[in-house]
């Protein structure tokens, strides 16, 4: 039986905001044979699209831990489909120095096995100063994937996302 | 016969966006009756078809503008209002969301198609506040007197309280994580 965090995560991918980004080529989830053989919940991989770049992939795949989804936020990072392991450094995004975007996909905190992100849980919790400085994002129970996925597309498509 | 099914989008005011199945020859006022958006006989529903990016394409020059986006006739069938090819419907009371955008001491002024996402307004703004491109990006749109900062996938007419028709923003520096 499907527990209340998998039925929530899995109303979510299937809802009108998520297949709306998903049918604009934005995010979605990847074809079975990109997937690990035994993934179970609360693990979950998706993609999400990024801007041109020479180089760079058209989209990078994240890799999620959703327990206790939509309480608290998932945490995760980025995966590599072809090992089935978490994407190894030197093939991850790259932003220009002291962007927010470097600042977020950066790899030399916690070994590069969250995002650094008030909506990752694992970032979130080790700061406290974080729902003060940026109160827009807190995460509720009214949050969803959606929220997640919109949020980390915004700075792959952006001017500051240099390629790989 | 095969009936050909298409899928849309439809938005409206305080309203989650839902997904619609409905046969290509049926009326989008029958489609939006079975969906409990308008009762029937009911005509006072403007319905829009697909999400408007009229606004980018204004001149730099043009103060005050409004889109064109014209609501359209719901006795219409799927087929001929091109729902297989636009994909979102948006159902609203109001023909436009006059937006007020605020930076640096200065406003913008559009009258959007409800139809219009937070993300063609952001950029609709950064271009008339002639925001540097390359530290553009980091500028996003809060409801002033919040520190709410709509997706850009949203509506305009998914944000307005009902019995108005008119929206404020700051355009604001997203927040760099520290710490």
């Amino acid at each position: 039986m499907e527990k209340p965090d998998q039925r929530l995560f899995d109303e979510d991918v299937s809802s009108a905001e998520f297949r709306s980004g998903e049918a604009k080529g934005l995010w979605g989830l990847p074809s079975p044979d990109l997937l690990p053989d035994a993934l179970q919940w609360p693990k979950r991989i998706l993609w999400i699209a990024a801007a041109p770049r020479p180089k760079s992939p058209e989209r990078f795949y994240i890799t999620l831990d959703a327990e206790g989804y939509r309480s608290v936020s998932p945490t995760g990072t980025f995966w590599d489909p072809a090992s089935k392991s978490p994407l190894d450094h030197a093939r991850r995004p790259k932003g220009k120095p002291e962007s927010r975007f470097a600042k977020v996909f950066r790899t030399d905190w916690n070994g590069g096995t969250a995002f650094y992100h008030p909506y990752d849980r694992a970032a979130a919790k080790g700061h406290d100063a974080w729902p003060r400085e940026q109160p827009h994002l807190i995460w509720t129970s009214n949050h969803t994937i959606v929220d997640y996925l919109e949020e980390f597309h915004s700075l792959l498509i952006s001017g500051d996302y240099l390629g790989v | 016969m095969v009936k050909t099914e298409l899928e849309f989008f439809l938005h409206g005011q305080g309203l989650k966006p839902k997904v619609i199945s409905a046969a290509a020859d049926d009326t989008m006022r029958e489609v939006l009756v079975r969906a409990g958006i308008i009762n029937e006989g009911q005509n006072e529903i403007l319905v829009f078809v697909g999400e408007c990016q009229e606004a980018l394409a204004d001149p730099d020059e043009l103060e005050d503008g409004a889109d064109q986006h014209l609501p359209v006739d719901a006795n219409l069938t799927l087929e001929v209002l091109g729902i297989g090819h636009h994909r979102h419907v948006h159902c609203h009371a109001c023909r436009h969301v006059a937006s007020g955008i605020n930076f640096g001491g200065k406003t913008k002024l559009h009258k959007f198609s409800p139809a219009t996402t937070v993300g063609v307004v952001t950029q609709w703004a950064r271009r008339k506040f002639r925001l540097d491109p390359a530290a553009a990006a980091e500028y996003v749109l809060q409801l002033c007197g919040t520190t709410e900062q709509p997706r850009s996938d949203k509506h305009l007419g998914e944000l307005l309280e009902r019995g108005t028709c008119s929206l404020c923003f700051d355009l604001v520096k997203e927040i760099t994580p520290q710490g």
